[in-house]
């Protein structure tokens, strides 16, 4: 079976752990985010008939006090970029965020997870400025870690943009 | 000078000719390259190299595009010459195969040196009581009491994307996902590299939780991180280099290229198993020593002791045979021993003959270990037939018997009663066909004899007996009859030799008196009458009752009476008168008896011619005295009744 390191990337509280913790096998407690600043998790998905194993590298939060740990992202074959859909300022840390991965790692596949997607009334992204990260080759979809929706379709989409020959 | 006009055509094939000689040389020359099959394979020869490179540079199309014929030529080449592959392989995997047997040995060695060492030593024994007292397993005692190190869990783990490539235990039953643990040990070294802010090659060489350490050994793509429990010593880590180094040598191309497929490092998994490693405890080598001999002894005198038992039982078993086999009226058929449990004993058992059990006891061996089965038959050897006598009858102290071909023997003294009944019923046990009691002197008992008297002859309240010495002494009264009866039978009863009898007999003393009173009375009669004078009657009156009860009293004793009635007169007057007078006297007396009754064959008249003497005490004259009739009572043994 292959194996794919990927990373869960973005600004505190945008729900990169919910997200995950319904949909994987939880080995370590949430408690290593705050202490070592990662916890690992493992899930198997099928990908055009192929499966794929995903070590989910779960980072903690960048803001103003915990900056990214980019030692974490090596040797990352993808990762999930995560934003809050009620908070507009969370799309523009994740594309910051998103520039200094590229830095870090080179360019890798990854996909933008617009979360959140159930507190409609409190929606906040402009669905222009999304337009506009499609059209620069952003691929991005909206979930919902508190009802499960889109989700398994990220991980998959993303497994299979790892494993296409380049 | 005009030149002559020429065919256009051939003016531009000279034109052609003149411009691309060159060409068209190299043209052909090209040509001949590609028609030449073996100018072709040189040029491809020569740029083949360079081309496979370039081609693995732009991904893996041309290894997709090789492996199916490379593979197909492989498989058919070892159908076919597997020498060649064995050749070529062998220097890489007999080192291997004869290291990994090597290691096994030892590791099995090793587990049999320590329980022998354990099962035999104070501190193998405390051990077993810190398992029961802690409810652990005596195994995870030895371990954790006698473990130096081991290594318990190897993960290879790829540098660049730390996912897990493979992970090898000692402990089957380890269960943790190797995956997320190869990640977070990853994640961890990145954590203590940033917080501390080393370099990039500096790396977390080993952290310690309780009793586990964890020790990482970098590689150039991949590293080894080892669980280990106890105190591995310093000389464990160039080991496990060397483990990382022989990984990168055998895969290190696949490590350089690995894209998330761990499978293919599988094939590391003896390499990697040969580091799990482990060190115990060891003792002196003179306390293994002493030990082992301490063991051996003890084994031998273990085997010494149960040889000693072995034979003692066995000595006793036959001593128990030849016991068996020596009792009259068993017969051994089968016998075996059981050395471990029970053993059997089959055969014939007379019913007269001892209990086996009690025989087996006296031989010193458990009976409840000893399954008899005996079928019952009828011993008839002497020893047997005596036996079964002797539980019959048992023999009085004095007597002794024998059985002497169906003959009973008896000697010694010998009571009357045990003989008697020895007569009547010893022929009735198989085996005894007669009595021999020649020899034996046969003593009687006194009471026993009286006993047997009275049961004879009845005794009589008046008559007491006595026996002593075999003389029966009889004293009191009793009837004539059971007199003669007692006196002519009595020393036929067995312990009664003689009589001494001093019985009186009733029967005569009665007729003695009537007799007495009888022949004492007299009739007397006038003078010269045969008339009954007055003082005559009283007397003659008392007689016919004297008389009856005389005859009645003979007839007991066995006689007839005839009475004899005697005529008297004086001598006044003629001889032929007084003769005849005399016996009208007598006559006169008979009559008067007939008439009261008796018999007159019974009755005897006389006339007595000499004169009656007198009596002494008679009151009679001298006159009277002669006129008188007297009595005499006459006997003769009774005539049997018709």
């Amino acid at each position: 079976m292959i194996q794919k390191k990927i990373c869960m990337i973005g600004a505190s509280g945008v729900g990169k752990t919910s997200l995950i913790s319904k949909f994987v096998h939880s080995m370590f407690s949430d408690k290593y985010l705050t202490t070592v600043g990662v916890k690992i998790d493992k899930k198997t998905v099928a990908v055009d008939g192929a499966e794929v194993m995903l070590m989910i590298w779960d980072l903690e939060g960048d803001d103003d006090y915990q900056r990214l740990q980019t030692s974490y992202l090596r040797g990352s074959s993808g990762y999930l970029l995560v934003a809050d859909g009620t908070r507009q300022i969370t799309l523009d840390q994740a594309i910051e965020i998103q520039g200094r991965v590229t830095a870090a790692i080179g360019p890798v596949p990854f996909l933008l997870a617009l979360n959140k997607a159930d507190l409609v009334s409190q929606w906040e992204i402009d669905q222009s400025r999304v337009d506009d990260l499609t059209a620069r080759g952003w691929k991005s979809f909206k979930t919902s870690a508190k009802e499960g929706a889109g989700v398994e379709e990220a991980f998959v989409e993303l497994s299979r943009q790892m494993i296409q020959p380049p | 000078m005009q030149r002559a006009a020429r065919d256009p055509t051939e003016e531009f094939e000279e034109l052609r000719r003149l411009l691309l000689s060159r060409e068209r040389e190299q043209l052909r020359d090209l040509k001949d390259r590609l028609s030449d099959k073996e100018r072709r394979s040189q040029d491809i020869a020569s740029v083949l190299p360079e081309a496979v490179k370039m081609s693995r540079e732009r991904g893996e199309q041309l290894s997709n595009a090789l492996r199916p014929a490379v593979e197909g030529s492989i498989v058919d080449s070892i159908e076919k010459r597997p020498e060649i592959f064995v050749e070529a392989l062998h220097p890489i995997i007999g080192p291997i195969v004869r290291k990994s047997v090597a290691e096994s040995l030892r590791r099995l060695l090793q587990s049999f040196n320590q329980s022998l060492e354990h099962t035999f030593s104070w501190r193998g024994l405390k051990w077993r009581w810190e398992a029961v007292r802690t409810g652990r397993s005596f195994a995870e005692v030895v371990m954790l009491r006698s473990l130096v190190y081991r290594v318990e869990q190897l993960f290879l783990i790829h540098r660049e994307t730390s996912l897990s490539l493979l992970h090898v235990t000692s402990d089957p039953t380890v269960s943790k996902d190797s995956d997320m643990v190869a990640g977070m040990l990853s994640a961890i070294q990145d954590f203590a590299r940033d917080s501390f802010a080393t370099g990039e090659d500096s790396a977390l060489e080993e952290f310690r939780v309780g009793e586990l350490q964890v020790w990482i050994v970098p590689g150039r793509h991949a590293y080894l991180a080892a669980v280990i429990r106890g105190n591995p010593p310093r000389e464990l880590r160039p080991a496990l280099e060397e483990t990382i180094d022989t990984v990168h040598v055998l895969k290190g191309t696949a490590l350089a290229a690995f894209a998330g497929d761990a499978s293919v490092f599988e094939s590391l998994r003896p390499e990697l198993e040969l580091a799990l490693r482990a060190q115990y405890a060891e003792t002196k080598k003179e306390g293994k020593s002493t030990r082992a001999w301490i063991v051996i002894l003890l084994i031998a005198a273990l085997a010494t002791a149960w040889l000693i038992l072995a034979l003692r039982n066995q000595s006793r078993w036959k001593d128990f045979l030849h016991r068996l086999k020596e009792q009259p009226g068993l017969v051994v058929t089968e016998a075996r021993k059981g050395w471990f449990g029970q053993s059997e004993v089959r055969g014939l058992r007379d019913a007269s003959a001892p209990d086996p059990a009690g025989i087996a006891r006296e031989a010193k061996l458990n009976p409840d270990r000893i399954d008899f089965q005996w079928n019952d038959y009828l011993a008839l050897d002497s020893a047997s037939v005596k036996r079964r006598f002797e539980q019959r009858f048992s023999v009085p102290d004095q007597t002794r018997v024998a059985i002497n071909h169906g003959v009973l023997e008896i000697t010694g003294s010998v009571p009357y009663e045990w003989l008697d009944r020895v007569r009547r019923e010893a022929t009735l046990i198989p085996g005894i066909k007669s009595v021999a009691e020649t020899e034996a002197s046969i003593v009687y008992d006194p009471e026993l004899a009286r006993k047997r008297f009275e049961a004879q002859f009845g005794l009589l309240d008046t008559v007491n007996a006595v026996v002593a010495n075999g003389v029966l002494t009889l004293t009191g009264e009793a009837s004539h009859r059971w007199l003669v009866r007692a006196r002519a039978a009595a020393t036929t009863l067995p312990g009664i030799t003689s009589l001494n009898d001093r019985v009186i007999d009733l029967d005569q003393r009665a007729f003695d008196q009537s007799k007495s009173i009888i022949e004492s009375a007299f009739v007397y009669f006038l003078t010269d009458k045969d008339d009954i004078a007055t003082e005559g009657f009283a007397a003659l009156s008392r007689l016919p009752d004297e008389i009856r009860r005389c005859e009645k009293s003979a007839k007991q004793i066995g006689l007839d009476v005839t009475l004899e009635i005697q005529g008297y007169a004086d001598a006044i007057g003629t001889e032929t008168r007084n003769a005849d007078l005399r016996q009208r006297r007598a006559n006169k007396v008979r009559d008067f008896l007939v008439s009261c009754g008796f018999e007159p064959a019974h009755l005897k008249p006389l006339g007595v011619e000499q004169p009656f003497t007198p009596v002494p005490g008679d009151k009679a004259t001298p006159e009277q005295a002669q006129r008188r009739a007297a009595f005499k009572v006459v006997t003769q043994p009774a005539t049997p009744a018709p």
